[in-house]
C-alpha cells in the first residue's frame, strides 16, 4: 500500500456524454506522434463494444493469485485514427469529397448512444473510464521490466519512458486494457492521474474540464476529502469488475435510467429500465445495495428532504469535488 | 506477498532471480542519479515497485508536456450560446492547448456556479487553428463556384475587386443590391458591427438569422411580445420540476446540463418529452417517448386537464394573461373601445368586472392611459357570456378568452391526446398533475420542436401551460427556450455601434423571405385554398413584410462572414441552382473553408477565435467576457474589424479616384459621400481599434456601465444592471436571472396589444385560419414514409467542428444517419451500410448506424455536416426546401411588427419527409 492514494469518483447519472474529459485528457497527453488511436480517457456507452471492443471479455486481472492475461486487441478493434485530405478538394480542384482514411470499420466511440434493449425499450448510460491506478496492479506485476510502478506518497501508477522496452505484457494484463502502445516510441503510455498538475495543487484535466461535473478527486485517505466521504463513509460509489483483483482506485455511483413506459413511480428494483444484471455484471453484487439507497435518498429529495449525499453529489464548486493536498504528498524523486 | 496485511490478495511479488533472469543485469547502485543509469540496465537489485522506484527522474518526461509562455482569455463564436470563458496556452509562438477559464464568479453561495463553461469542441479548436481547412491567403476563384479552383491574391487585389463592384451596384442598380450576411451579434458583436456598419454607410440590406435558422419562438412575439426571453441557466437550480420539450440538453447545453441534473438532486423531478431516447432522457424521472410532431396535442391535452382538474393559478392568470378578456362572439375579435363608442381606441380592451358586474376596460394595454397591469380590487370573470352595448345602440354576446379556449380544449380528451402522440394515458394525467403542483415548473425548450412548420402553435401552447399555473416571471419557473445565442446583454452599445445613424435609416431583410423569393423555391401546399406566394404578395403590399431589393430587382453581390449561408440553407439545391446563379459577387470572409466559403469568388482570410480582440455574452448567464490574442492573426489573416476597415478605405479610394459623386439614397434622404467612407465607419475616426470598438459597447450600455476590456480581460464580470428597454426584470446581486419579473412582480403591463400575455390573436388571418387560440395542426403532408430530423448535436456547433478531425475521430469519421432497427430490417440495411436518402426534392448518400433509441418512423442526422465531406453525394439539406407559414407574414397588428430577428417567417424543416434504401457506391 502506498503512503496516500489519490482516487476518484464519477458519478454516471451526472455524465452527458459530450467527451470533454476525452478531448481535455487527448489534447493535454496524447497529440504527440504515435499517439493518434490513443484514449488515455474515453467514454464509452453501456452496454456497448467498449474501447478496445470487448476489453471486458476477453481477460486480464487475477484469479486466485496467478495473473489472466487476455491476448493483445489488435490495432482494429481499438479503431483506426482516421486522416482527410482536405486539400486536394477545397484548394486543388479535385472532385472527390473529403473522406476518412482508412474506410471507417471501428473507432472509439463507434457505438455511441446504441446500448441495448429491455424488451422493447432501450437503455443506455455512459461510463468515462480511466486508469484505475489499482493497489494491486496486474500491469505492474507483468512487467518484466519492472518498468511500471506506484508511486508511494500518492498511489499513482505510472510507466516509466525510459525503461519501458514494449513487451506488453502489461497491457495483457490489465483488465481494463488502459494501456496502449506507442509505435513511434515503442513504449506503453497510459494515465498518469495527471501528477505533474496533481503536484501543483491543479487537479486532473478530466476532472477540471468536465462540464457535467460529475468527477470528484482526492485523497481516499483524507477524510476530508469528498472521494472519501462517497467511497468509504456514505458507500454510494463502486469499483469497476470487482472480482478482477486489481482493487482499483477509480470509483462510480450507478446510473439510474427513467422508468420503462407505464412504470413512473415504480421502485428501480421493480422492473427497471436498465436490467439489474447488467449493473451487477459491471458493479458487483453490491450495486442492488447501491442503488436501493441512492433512489431512497433521491425520494426523499423529491419529497421536500434533503439528503446529505445528494447534495454532496450536487457538488456546487470546484471545492467541493477536488481536495487536492500537494501539501500532503511529498513527492519522492 | 510485500504487504503483510493483506495475505488474501492475489498479489505475488516475483523474485529477483526470476527477474533476474530475463534480461542481462547490469550493476546500478541505490540511489543513483537519472543521468548514472545506464540505459540498457534492467534490475539492478530487488526494489518493489509497489513501494519504491529507484529512477524516477524520467517523470519529467510528462511535467514538461504541461508548460507554457504564455496564457491568453478568449472564447469562440459559433452561435452555440455557451459563452464559455477560455484559457489558451502558448508555448514558443505556438498555441498549444486551451482550458476553460472555470472563473466566473458565483451568483450565491446555494447556487452551483458555472465552472467549468466549455465542452469538448472548445476544448480543440486550436487544432483548427493550424487546420488544413484554415485560410491563410486572400483567395480569387479560377475554376467553377465551388469547384476549388483558386490563385493565391494580394490583399489590395481583392479588397480593390470588392469594392469596385459594391459601388457600380450602388450607382448602377441600386445601393439594395447589396447583401450582407453575418449572424449572431452576441457571440462576437465588434466583428458582427465592422461588416453591418459598412452595410449601414453604402446602403446595403442586412439579412436576418434568428428567424432563418428557425432559432425565433415565433410564440414569444405573439404571446410576449419579446424576441425570445429565458432564464439564465443557473436558475434552473431553483425549479422543482424541469421539463425538457424538444431540448436534449446533454448534447446541445453542455456546459449548462448539469444545473438540470443537479437541481434533481435538490428535489426536482425531471420529465424529457422526445421521440427518441436520447442522452437527456436517461437522466429523466420520466420519459415521454412521444410521436413526432404531436407535442402540440400534448400541450392541449395538459392544458385541459389542468383546467379540468382545478390546477390552475386564477389570480395570476387574471391579472397576467388575456384569458380574461372579452371577445365579440360575432366577429371573435376582442371587445374594443371603438365598438362602445365612436372614436373609441382600438387598443383599450375589457374583461368582466365581477364585483361591478360590467365591462371595465383592461389597465395596461397599448392604448390605455395606465401604465399598469395592477387590477386595483377588480375582480375579472374567466368564464361566462355577457351582453354589452355598442356604439349606435345596438348590443352584442361577448365571453372571453377563457371560455373559447376551454371550448377550444375540449376536443382534446386524454384518450385522444394518448393515441395520437402513442404515450399512456394514465402518465399524461400524472404529469398534469405534477406540472400543476410542484412549484416552481419549467419548460426547457429548444430546436426539437421549434423546427416544426407550425412552431408558433405549438410555442404558444407550451407557453399557455406555465401561464396556467402560473411559473412565468419566477424563478425556477416559465417556458425558456435555448436556440441560438440570441441575447446580446449590452444591446444599447451594440445598436450604436452597428447602425450608428440608427435602425431607422438602415435597411433590413427577412432571410427566409429573401431566399425563397428570390430562388426558385416552391411550395407545393395551399393554405386555406391559397398558394403562399399570394400571402407574401399582401404581406409585401400591406408593407407588413420588407422585401429587398425592390421594384423585381435580383440581389448582385453578397458578403457573408461570421456564417455558413448556403451549407446550412434550406433548400440549398434549389438556392444553388437560382439565387448563387443570379448573385455576380459573392465575397466570404473566414478564418476556415467552409462550404460557402469554397462556393464564393472571393475568400478573405479572417483572424480564428484566438487571434482578436472582442466580448461575447449569451442567454445561457449573466457575464460578459471577452476574446484576446494569444496570437498576432496568423499568416495573412485579418480581424474582422480590419478587414472591414480596410475595405472603407478602398471603397474611399476608389470613390475618390473614379471621382464619384456623392449617392443619393431616396429611401432615407441620406447623400451617401463615398469617398468619406473610412471616415464615417471609424466614427469620424473615434473608432480605429477593435479594442476601442469594444468599449464602445461596454460603455453605451447599461448592462456593463464602467467596465472596460482589459477588465474583463483579467475576469468574467456580472452585468450590472439592465436597460428597462430592453430587459423585463432587474438584475439583482446574489439571484439568478429570470425574465418577467417588471410584470409579475412590479405589474409594469407586458410588451403586447393588451399589456398581457397575449393567447388570443384577432388579426383576421389568424382568425381566417382558425390559429386565433392556441391549436394543434398536424404536421404539413408530405408523401414520403420517414421524417427528416436534423437536429443540433454534441459534436458540432452548426457546421463549425463538423470537419474538425478530432471531433471526426470520435464520431465515425464522417456524416451518418441514424435509423431505428425496424426500419433497416423492411429495407434490408445493415449497420455502417452507404445509403442513399431521398425525396421530391433530393438526394444525398452516406453511411447509416443503427440505433435502437430512434424513433421507428423517423431518422435523424445530426446537422451542420459540411457538404464537401464524407457525402459520396448531396448533402443533409439536399432534402429539404422553403415553407414559409402564411401567420408569420403578419405586420402592423400591436406588438406584431416586423423587426430583424424579432417577427418574420422562420425557415422551419422538421416536417420534411424522406426515404432511404441502399446506395449503390
Amino acid at each position: 500500500m502506498s503512503k496516500h492514494q489519490y482516487a476518484m469518483v464519477m458519478d454516471l447519472n451526472k455524465c452527458l456524454g459530450c467527451q470533454t474529459c476525452t478531448i481535455a485528457c487527448k489534447k493535454l497527453w496524447t497529440d504527440r506522434d504515435g499517439t493518434g488511436y490513443m484514449y488515455w480517457n474515453n467514454v464509452e456507452t453501456r452496454p456497448g463494444l467498449g474501447y478496445p471492443r470487448q476489453w471486458d471479455r476477453i481477460g486480464g486481472g487475477w484469479k486466485d493469485g496467478t495473473l489472466q492475461p487476455s491476448p493483445l486487441p489488435p490495432m482494429d478493434d481499438y479503431g483506426h485514427a482516421w486522416e482527410y485530405n482536405y486539400e486536394q478538394r477545397l484548394y486543388e480542384g479535385k472532385k472527390q469529397p473529403v473522406m476518412p482514411s482508412p474506410e471507417p470499420q471501428s473507432g472509439v466511440n463507434w457505438d455511441e448512444d446504441v446500448g441495448g434493449m429491455n424488451a422493447d425499450e432501450n437503455y443506455f448510460f455512459y461510463l468515462p473510464r480511466i486508469c484505475n491506478h489499482c493497489t494491486y496492479p496486474a500491469c505492474l506485476e507483468a512487467c518484466p521490466r519492472k518498468a511500471i510502478y506506484k508511486r508511494d506518497e500518492d498511489g499513482i501508477v505510472v510507466i516509466d519512458q525510459e525503461r519501458c522496452q514494449g513487451y506488453r505484457y502489461c497491457i495483457k494484463a490489465c483488465p481494463y486494457k488502459k494501456i496502449y502502445f506507442n509505435e513511434v516510441t515503442g513504449k506503453s503510455e497510459k494515465c498518469i492521474f495527471c501528477y505533474p498538475r496533481l503536484e501543483k495543487g491543479e487537479v486532473n484535466a478530466c476532472a477540471a474540464q468536465c462540464p457535467g461535473r460529475l468527477r470528484f478527486v482526492g485523497l481516499l485517505d483524507d477524510p476530508e476529502s469528498p472521494v472519501h466521504k462517497l467511497v468509504l463513509v456514505h458507500k454510494i460509489a463502486l469499483p469497476l469488475f470487482p472480482e478482477k483483483g486489481t482493487q482499483p482506485n477509480v470509483f462510480y455511483v450507478p446510473p439510474f435510467n427513467p422508468p420503462k413506459r407505464e412504470n413512473y413511480g415504480k421502485s428501480i428494483l421493480e422492473d427497471p429500465r436498465v436490467p439489474l444484471d447488467y449493473l451487477v455484471y459491471l458493479f458487483g453484487a453490491e450495486v442492488k445495495d447501491v442503488i436501493t439507497r441512492l433512489e431512497a435518498e433521491l425520494k426523499k429529495a423529491q419529497e421536500g428532504g434533503r439528503s446529505e449525499v445528494l447534495q454532496l453529489l450536487i457538488g456546487r464548486d470546484a471545492e467541493t469535488r477536488f481536495h487536492v493536498r500537494p501539501q500532503l504528498v511529498q513527492i519522492q524523486v | 506477498m510485500t504487504d503483510k496485511n493483506k495475505p488474501q490478495k492475489p498479489f505475488s511479488r516475483r523474485s529477483f532471480i526470476q527477474t533476474a533472469a530475463m534480461t542481462a543485469a547490469t550493476l546500478a547502485l541505490p540511489g543513483c542519479s537519472r543521468k548514472e543509469k545506464p540505459v540498457l540496465s534492467t534490475l539492478t537489485g530487488d526494489f518493489d515497485p509497489l513501494r519504491s522506484y529507484p529512477y524516477r527522474g524520467w517523470e519529467d518526461f510528462y511535467r514538461k508536456i504541461w508548460t507554457w509562455d504564455k496564457v491568453v482569455r478568449s472564447t469562440h463564436s459559433a452561435n452555440c450560446t455557451g459563452s464559455c470563458s477560455w484559457k489558451v496556452y502558448v508555448r514558443n509562438g505556438v498555441m498549444v492547448r486551451e482550458e476553460q477559464a472555470a472563473d466566473y464568479p458565483r451568483i450565491n453561495a446555494d447556487l452551483p456556479d458555472y465552472n467549468p463553461r466549455g465542452c469538448q469542441k472548445g476544448g480543440c479548436f486550436t487544432e483548427f487553428v493550424y487546420s488544413p481547412q484554415r485560410l491563410r491567403y486572400p483567395l480569387i476563384r479560377t475554376g467553377e463556384r465551388g469547384e476549388g479552383k483558386w490563385r493565391r491574391a494580394t490583399w489590395d487585389e481583392a479588397l480593390t475587386l470588392v469594392a469596385e463592384k459594391l459601388l457600380d451596384n450602388v450607382y448602377n442598380y441600386g445601393p439594395d443590391t447589396n447583401s450582407f450576411f453575418s449572424v449572431i451579434p452576441a457571440m462576437s458583436p465588434v466583428s458582427f458591427c465592422a461588416g453591418s456598419r459598412l452595410a449601414h454607410y453604402i446602403g446595403g440590406v442586412f439579412l436576418s438569422f434568428y428567424d432563418w435558422y428557425c432559432d425565433l419562438p415565433p410564440g414569444e412575439p405573439l404571446t410576449w411580445g419579446v424576441q425570445t426571453e429565458a432564464c439564465e441557466c443557473a436558475d434552473w437550480f431553483n425549479s422543482k420540476y424541469i421539463v425538457l420539450w424538444g431540448s436534449n440538453i446533454s448534447q446541445t447545453r453542455i456546459p449548462d446540463a448539469h444545473f438540470a441534473y443537479e437541481a434533481r438532486y435538490n428535489g426536482a423531478k425531471i420529465v424529457c418529452i422526445s421521440p427518441d431516447y436520447n442522452a437527456s432522457a436517461t437522466h429523466a424521472d420520466l420519459y415521454f417517448r412521444i410521436n413526432p410532431g404531436t407535442d402540440g396535442i400534448l400541450a392541449l391535452g395538459v392544458a385541459k386537464l389542468l383546467i379540468d382538474q382545478d390546477l390552475i393559478d386564477a389570480p395570476y392568470v387574471k391579472e397576467q394573461t388575456d384569458l380574461p378578456l372579452l371577445v365579440l362572439a360575432g366577429t371573435k375579435r376582442f371587445l374594443r373601445e371603438s365598438d362602445l363608442k365612436s372614436g373609441g381606441k382600438e387598443d383599450v380592451f375589457y374583461f368582466w368586472d365581477t364585483k361591478q358586474q360590467r365591462a371595465v376596460p383592461t389597465p395596461g394595454s397599448m392604448g390605455s392611459d395606465q401604465k399598469t397591469i395592477q387590477l386595483s380590487g377588480a375582480d375579472p370573470a374567466l368564464t361566462g357570456t355577457f351582453q354589452v352595448q355598442l356604439a349606435g345602440d345596438k348590443t352584442a354576446e361577448v365571453t372571453t378568452v377563457f371560455e373559447l379556449l376551454k371550448k377550444e380544449l375540449s376536443q382534446y380528451t386524454l384518450d385522444k391526446v394518448a393515441v395520437r402522440t402513442g404515450l399512456p394515458a394514465h402518465e399524461i394525467e400524472l404529469f398534469a398533475r405534477e406540472l400543476g403542483t410542484r412549484k416552481p415548473a419549467m419548460i426547457i425548450h429548444g430546436a426539437g420542436t421549434n423546427h416544426w412548420f407550425h412552431n408558433d402553435l405549438i410555442n404558444r401552447s407550451f407557453i399557455l401551460l406555465v401561464a396556467l399555473t402560473g411559473d412565468i416571471g419566477k424563478n425556477g419557473g416559465g417556458f425558456n427556450h435555448y436556440v441560438g445565442q440570441e441575447r446580446i446583454w449590452p444591446e444599447q452599445g451594440f445598436f450604436k455601434l452597428a447602425f450608428p445613424e440608427t435602425r431607422k435609416k438602415q435597411r433590413f431583410q427577412n432571410t427566409t423571405l429573401w431566399s425563397y423569393v428570390h430562388s426558385t423555391n416552391k411550395d407545393p401546399h395551399l393554405y386555406n385554398g391559397k398558394p403562399i406566394e399570394w400571402y407574401i404578395q399582401e404581406s409585401v403590399k400591406n408593407g407588413w413584410m420588407p422585401l429587398w431589393p425592390k421594384n423585381g430587382k435580383k440581389p448582385r453581390a453578397f458578403i457573408v462572414w461570421r456564417a455558413n449561408y448556403l451549407n446550412q440553407a434550406k433548400g440549398n439545391e434549389i438556392l444553388e441552382s437560382s439565387l448563387w446563379k443570379d448573385l455576380d459577387l459573392i465575397v466570404d470572409i473566414n478564418y476556415r473553408m467552409d462550404t460557402t466559403a469554397l462556393y464564393s469568388d472571393v475568400v478573405l482570410p479572417a483572424a480564428s477565435y484566438y487571434e482578436k480582440v472582442d466580448i461575447n455574452s449569451t442567454d445561457c448567464h449573466s457575464y460578459i467576457h471577452p476574446f484576446g490574442k494569444a496570437c498576432e492573426p496568423l499568416f495573412e489573416s485579418k480581424t474582422d474589424w480590419d478587414i472591414f476597415h480596410a475595405l472603407a478605405e478602398k471603397m474611399a479610394d476608389v470613390a475618390t479616384r473614379k471621382g464619384l459623386k456623392p449617392f443619393h439614397d431616396d429611401a432615407f434622404d441620406w447623400n451617401r459621400d463615398f469617398t468619406q467612407l473610412a471616415h464615417d465607419w471609424t466614427g469620424k475616426g473615434a473608432i480605429q481599434t477593435d479594442e476601442q470598438a469594444v468599449n464602445f459597447i461596454l460603455g453605451n450600455a447599461e448592462e456593463t456601465k464602467g467596465m472596460t476590456y482589459q477588465q474583463i480581460q483579467q475576469k468574467p464580470l456580472r452585468f450590472v444592471a439592465t436597460d428597462p428597454e430592453s430587459w423585463n426584470s432587474d438584475i439583482e446581486p446574489g439571484v439568478a436571472y429570470t425574465p418577467f419579473k417588471h410584470q409579475v412582480d412590479k405589474k409594469r403591463p407586458w410588451r403586447t396589444l393588451t399589456g398581457r400575455q397575449q393567447f388570443y390573436i384577432d388579426h383576421p388571418w389568424y382568425i381566417e385560419l382558425g390559429e386565433e387560440l392556441p391549436t394543434f395542426k398536424e404536421p404539413v403532408a408530405e408523401k414520403y414514409p420517414l421524417y427528416w430530423n436534423t437536429p443540433h448535436g454534441r459534436w458540432s456547433i452548426h457546421s463549425t467542428w463538423r470537419d474538425h478531425r478530432a471531433m471526426l475521430r470520435l464520431q465515425r469519421g464522417g456524416p451518418i444517419v441514424y435509423m431505428h432497427p425496424d426500419d433497416a430490417r423492411k429495407r434490408g440495411l445493415k449497420d455502417n451500410d452507404w445509403v442513399r436518402i431521398h425525396n421530391e426534392v433530393g438526394q444525398c448518400v452516406c453511411r447509416l448506424q443503427i440505433l435502437p433509441g430512434e424513433k421507428p418512423g423517423r431518422v435523424t442526422m445530426y446537422h451542420g455536416w459540411e457538404k464537401y465531406l464524407g457525402f459520396k453525394q448531396g448533402g443533409w439539406q439536399s432534402l429539404t426546401y422553403i415553407k414559409i407559414k402564411p401567420t408569420q407574414l403578419i405586420g402592423k397588428y400591436g406588438h406584431v411588427n416586423f423587426r430583424l430577428n424579432y417577427w418574420g417567417p422562420t425557415g422551419n424543416n422538421r416536417d420534411t419527409k424522406v426515404d432511404v434504401e441502399k446506395a449503390k457506391v
